[in-house]
């Protein structure tokens, strides 16, 4: 560092970032002055800050550090990185508003099938029909605050990523792109966002990730790309169904249609007050198959997950964290927000298909566990078995069932990214993921030995941690449903604990005083993890107890949903009951 | 339909061609413009300070025309800009034609009612020119920097070089004109004229770079595939003139003349000879689209001409093959009466068009070869839509043809035009990335492309961009293009199930038509695809420049600013088609 009278370059670098803050805090101060009102009287925080601004910051970003020279990009990454966690604060903060009422006062716990918060709708391409619909209920607000707590922890965890320049505004357009698809109401968007956010996820693995990272990356851009063409059939054919609207086409809709899952909302509800099954059975069940498809594949379930070990092992930290925290949950989400809501019948006519699906990738998950050598591959796949009960608490169509698979949707959200932050720390500093290569970790890594306890224990469904209340609820709800059979799920659960006691048993504690280190750290002293990791994974294992202990400041909401989901479409069709 | 081929005169202007009065310089605005630059370009590079003298006199009277030229004029550059503004001045002439008051003109042969119908001025034709006159321009504005200007050299090899550039340009404004007229006609012969002016010019752009042994064969492939397809078509044209009388498609009241679409309609079963004939000018078509069985020629036409002409023979050139079959298929052979002759030869056609195009592409290591065969797979999708289109009335009564906006043929159309129309800016772009690695040396394998992103971010970017819009992910335009497409399929192919549905009763999947497979197909070969695009955006990004390519791109600003402006077009007509849409809507409307 030049020290002279004049401006050091940090003093620059903290000018810059101050002076974008006072820029961004002035932003946000006439925000609401300037943004839309809808008529509830709600302000849109939704399309500008927490799904433009993002995408477009993390753009512009890239695109200043790609025309800087390579000598200089070490002196702006410091700068595009804080600028980006700045963003990410920004989401959190607005996110973390809504949540606890100081943006605007929604209770979140009150939510009806088809009713939405903060629900904006702009014109967009008039001439098909799609428009720029945005709307949150219990579901999709979990998600999205999920999404904006884990931006900044990855981008804590990952600080010292090489060519952070162009790491942290990826990960930052990756928010943006995934809180696009859960906030959107028009099947359109649904489509872009559910596809734009594999963009920035295969450079993140195709630049960032492992020895194999060139054939992880495309393949995992094929798969998940070829599943969605089945959804995006289904879109199709679920458009071309409605009927043709005159008013429509006197606004300027070609074909006076739209593609507004409110509007096809209410279709599924009033043919389901009717008792006739919306669209017809069989085409509703092929429409719920194209769908699922997509959802099975990106969430993944059993015969469709061979994208994810590869994704995962090649995928550097930050790309892991995302993709298990958030990714994954597209999958669970289009479940509820598309074949939950617009086609029950079918629900109904496969939930054997979903238990069955279900219960194979809880088992196999588990048991492949079992047999696996390297740290990532099992808790990708722990990742799927875990997905698995997800599946299971949806076909037990019971309220509980399904705010229980929510739930486990949200607490797999903050257990997985500490997991895979603890794998890709284990990488980054011993050059392996082989688990019987080291031993005796807690003498030379006590942190990093803390963490992997903790994320191990999480996962594993420790009571007053959140994977244990998610488990919990959907074994209930299994009971009830499906009575005894409940211990079928159980007893894979205890297969769960045992290989994740079995690998923390081999990497944290054999090995005597000294410990064994691995020999691709070619005899050195094997170093503890960085304060910005401590820091990142503190954060996650915080939210971890806090959501175990509190479970209600979101399982309220989701509840909600749920009660809502069944009271206005699902009761009808299963009749009595429930 | 506008019933069977006879005019409704109500809504339209007939004009006289060259009368008295402004109307043909009216309707033909562009192309006016385009004469008027062809002969400008003529002139202005040849005027020097010749003289010539009153013979026994001392007298000397400039004549401008020869001799010694003057600096202005003999800029290699000039030739270029000249072209530019005329292709500029013309796209806006059609630009602002294609308002909400646009005209519909009728150009005749004669006076009165008796007249023939030449030409057809209307929103179809309009948004192929501006089409056209787009991808030329973009074309032009890139070759500045292509054709190397000044080379040290003698005043000779100058002038050569300044001969050579004139050559190019007057090639592209030629091209340009034969292209607007195709997209005019109302008569079999004048599109043929339209086609050949424009073919003979692609063919001797396609050949400039004569002097390298792939420039020669890839031109005298071309040359020679071209010009048999196109005696095919000829002959195919002379067979309906036989059977028709004459080759006008409107029929004309006035003279008792029957256009060959009322003809068409009016055949009870299918006859031979129109049959015979009709297929004889699918295949001049076909070629130009280059779909399966006559595609062989454009591989090695696009790797041996420079990508700059490579990315015109897979916008603009295809874009005059799919009038021809526009106007062929569905308003000639239209399938008003049922499902076409034409449908399953059509749709076999398409499938293996856009298989065998992928599967090729899968395979070869060529960028330029490469995106020929994507091109050639793209050309099967828009097939597969026209197959589809031969569905027209099979969906019955309720849904399809009564209920006019919601028309499932007009919205395959429209996503036809709108395909052709976007491919300007992700196709011809890709062509021009490839171009801009050209100045450096040959492209014939991917090592060029090795790492581009490390040496040139924008560029690699843009580049990626495009492969992203070919591979149709959104919110690219090439993604609302296949959206589109695949959509109108589906809905066709759905007839009055889904109006059945509504109404509440049940489905089944043989409930479809068979052209529902097409869609399948569709989304098949797009999956399919993403394999080589990708692989295309992995190697700028993840592989490392060969050693010799680690400096910075040439700064080949022209080049530069055409592949932003098609970078900009794929983000802009993804994400906002609106307009666009609306303008491919009208075109399809003044067809069928």
């Amino acid at each position: 560092m030049i020290t002279n009278a004049k401006m050091t370059m940090r003093d620059r670098e903290f000018a810059l970032i101050a002076g974008l803050l006072a820029i961004s805090a002035v932003l946000m101060y006439v925000f609401p002055s300037f943004a839309v009102e809808n008529s509830a009287g709600q302000i849109d925080w939704v399309t500008l800050p927490l799904v433009a601004f993002p995408i477009i910051a993390g753009s512009v970003l890239m695109a200043f550090a790609s025309m800087q020279p390579y000598r200089l990009k070490e002196r702006i990454g410091q700068p595009i990185k804080l600028i980006s966690l700045a963003f990410g604060l920004m989401m959190l903060g607005i996110s973390s508003g809504l949540l606890f009422g100081w943006l605007e006062s929604i209770n979140w716990d009150l939510s009806q099938y088809n009713r939405y918060e903060l629900e904006f709708e702009y014109a967009w391409m008039q001439s098909i029909g799609v428009s720029w619909h945005v709307g949150l209920d219990g579901l999709s607000f979990s998600m999205v605050w999920l999404t904006t707590v884990l931006i900044p922890i990855v981008m804590i965890t990952t600080w010292e990523e090489k060519m952070g320049w162009y790491h942290h505004p990826l990960i930052l357009m990756m928010g943006g792109a995934l809180i696009g698809v859960f906030v959107a109401l028009d099947f359109f968007m649904f489509y872009v966002f559910w596809e734009l956010t594999l963009v920035p996820m295969f450079f993140l693995i195709l630049k960032w990730g492992g020895d194999d990272r060139r054939y992880a990356a495309q393949k995992f851009f094929i798969y998940t790309f070829s599943g969605s063409l089945v959804m995006l059939l289904g879109i199709i054919t679920l458009y071309f169904l409605q009927p043709s609207s005159q008013a429509l086409i006197d606004q300027g809709v070609l074909t006076g249609r739209t593609f507004d899952m409110t509007q096809m909302a209410i279709g599924a509800q009033a043919a389901a007050n009717a008792d006739i099954a919306w669209l017809g059975i069989n085409m509703q069940k092929a429409l719920f198959l194209t769908f699922l498809l997509g959802f099975l594949v990106k969430l993944p379930a059993v015969p469709f997950h061979t994208w994810l070990p590869d994704a995962h092992v090649q995928a550097p930290t930050a790309g892991s964290m995302l993709l298990a925290g958030v990714m994954l949950k597209m999958g669970g989400y289009g479940l509820f927000r598309v074949c939950a809501t617009l086609f029950p019948e079918a629900l109904l006519e496969y939930q054997w298909l979903l238990l069955t699906i279900g219960m194979v990738s809880l088992v196999y998950g588990s048991f492949v566990c079992l047999g696996q050598t390297n740290l990532k591959r099992l808790v990708a796949f722990s990742s799927v078995s875990h997905m698995g009960i997800i599946l299971l608490g949806i076909a037990t169509m019971e309220p509980l069932g399904f705010a229980g698979a929510i739930f486990m949707m949200f607490a797999h959200g903050i257990i997985s990214p500490l997991l895979f932050a603890v794998a890709g720390a284990f990488k980054h500093h011993y050059h392996t993921l082989e688990i019987g290569s080291m031993r005796g970790m807690a003498k030379h890594s006590p942190w990093l030995a803390t963490f992997m306890m903790f994320g191990w224990m999480a996962s594993l469904g420790l009571p007053l941690l959140a994977g244990f209340v998610a488990e919990i609820t959907v074994l209930i709800a299994f009971w009830k449903a499906f009575g005894w059979w409940v211990i079928l799920p159980g007893i894979t659960l205890m297969v769960t604990a045992a290989y994740y006691i079995w690998s923390m048993q081999k990497t944290i504690f054999e090995g005597g005083d000294a410990g064994e280190m691995p020999e691709s750290l070619g005899g050195k002293p094997a170093p503890d993890i960085s304060m910005w990791e401590v820091s990142g994974m503190m954060l996650l294992a915080m939210l971890t107890v806090l959501f175990g202990v509190l479970p209600w400041i979101f399982f309220d909401m989701m509840t909600g949903y749920a009660f809502g989901l069944f009271d206005g479409i699902l009761l009808n069709v299963i009749g009595g009951g429930a | 339909m506008s019933s069977a081929g006879v005019l409704e005169v109500a809504e339209v202007t007939r004009v006289q061609l060259f009368s008295e009065g402004g109307d043909t310089w009216l309707a033909l605005a562009p192309e006016v413009t385009l004469l008027s630059g062809l002969v400008l370009l003529f002139i202005v590079p040849n005027l020097g300070d010749a003289k010539w003298r009153i013979p026994l006199t001392q007298v000397r009277f400039p004549v401008l025309f020869g001799g010694r030229r003057f600096t202005a004029t003999s800029d290699p550059r000039l030739p270029a800009m000249l072209a530019i503004a005329t292709l500029l001045l013309a796209l806006w002439q059609a630009l602002i034609s294609q308002g909400a008051d646009a005209k519909t003109w009728l150009l005749t042969s004669g006076s009165g009612a008796e007249a023939n119908i030449l030409l057809r001025v209307d929103a179809f034709s309009r948004i192929f020119e501006i089409m056209f006159y787009a991808a030329l321009l973009l074309a032009a504005v890139a070759s500045i920097d292509r054709l190397p200007a000044r080379r040290a050299g003698s005043d000779i090899q100058q002038l050569i070089d300044n001969r050579r550039q004139v050559d190019f340009y007057l090639l592209l404004l030629m091209t340009a004109f034969g292209m607007s007229i195709v997209t005019m006609s109302m008569d079999l012969f004048v599109l043929f004229i339209g086609l050949e002016i424009a073919s003979l010019s692609i063919y001797v752009l396609v050949a400039f770079h004569k002097e390298t042994p792939e420039g020669a064969e890839g031109g005298v492939k071309y040359f020679i595939v071209g010009a048999v397809s196109s005696a095919v078509a000829l002959y195919g044209i002379s067979l309906l003139y036989l059977w028709n009388g004459n080759l006008q498609l409107l029929s004309n009241s006035a003279t008792g003349q029957i256009g060959l679409v009322e003809r068409w309609s009016e055949m009870e079963s299918l006859v031979g000879l129109p049959l015979i004939a009709f297929c004889f000018v699918l295949v001049g078509f076909a070629f130009k689209v280059s779909a399966a069985p006559f595609h062989f020629a454009a591989p090695d036409a696009y790797s041996g001409a420079s990508s700059t002409v490579a990315g015109i023979l897979a916008t603009a050139s295809k874009a005059m093959g799919f009038i021809g079959l526009i106007r062929i298929l569905v308003m000639l052979a239209a399938p008003a009466d049922g499902s076409a002759v034409w449908m399953f030869g059509l749709g076999v056609i398409a499938v293996v068009t856009m298989t065998w195009g992928n599967l090729a592409a899968l395979s070869s290591s060529n960028p330029k070869r490469m995106l020929a065969y994507s091109s050639i797979a793209h050309a099967g999708y828009m097939l597969a839509a026209l197959a589809a289109l031969g569905a027209w009335a099979w969906g019955g009564e309720n849904d399809v043809l009564n209920s006019a906006p919601t028309d499932a043929g007009q919205w395959i159309l429209t996503a036809l035009i709108f395909h052709l129309v976007v491919l300007v800016a992700f196709k011809l772009g890709a062509f021009l990335v490839l171009a801009l690695l050209e100045t450096e040396g040959e492209v014939s394998d991917t090592a060029p492309l090795a790492g581009l992103a490390r040496r040139d971010p924008i560029v690699a970017v843009s580049m990626f961009i495009f492969m992203l819009a070919l591979a149709g992910v959104p919110p690219l335009a090439g993604f609302m293009s296949k959206f589109l497409l695949i959509s109108g399929v589906v809905k066709m192919s759905a007839g009055d199930a889904f109006a059945a549905i509504a109404a509440g009763d049940g489905w089944s999947l043989g409930q479809m038509h068979w052209t529902f497979w097409l869609a399948l197909a569709v989304f098949l070969n797009s999956a399919l695809s993403l394999f080589y695009y990708l692989r295309i955006g992995v190697i700028m990004f993840f592989e490392v420049p060969s050693e010799g390519r680690r400096k910075p791109l040439n700064k080949a600003w022209f080049l530069r600013l055409s592949i932003w402006a098609c970078a900009i077009g794929t983000v802009i007509f993804g994400v906002w088609s609106d307009h666009l849409i609306n303008l491919c809507h009208n075109a399809a409307l003044a067809v069928l």
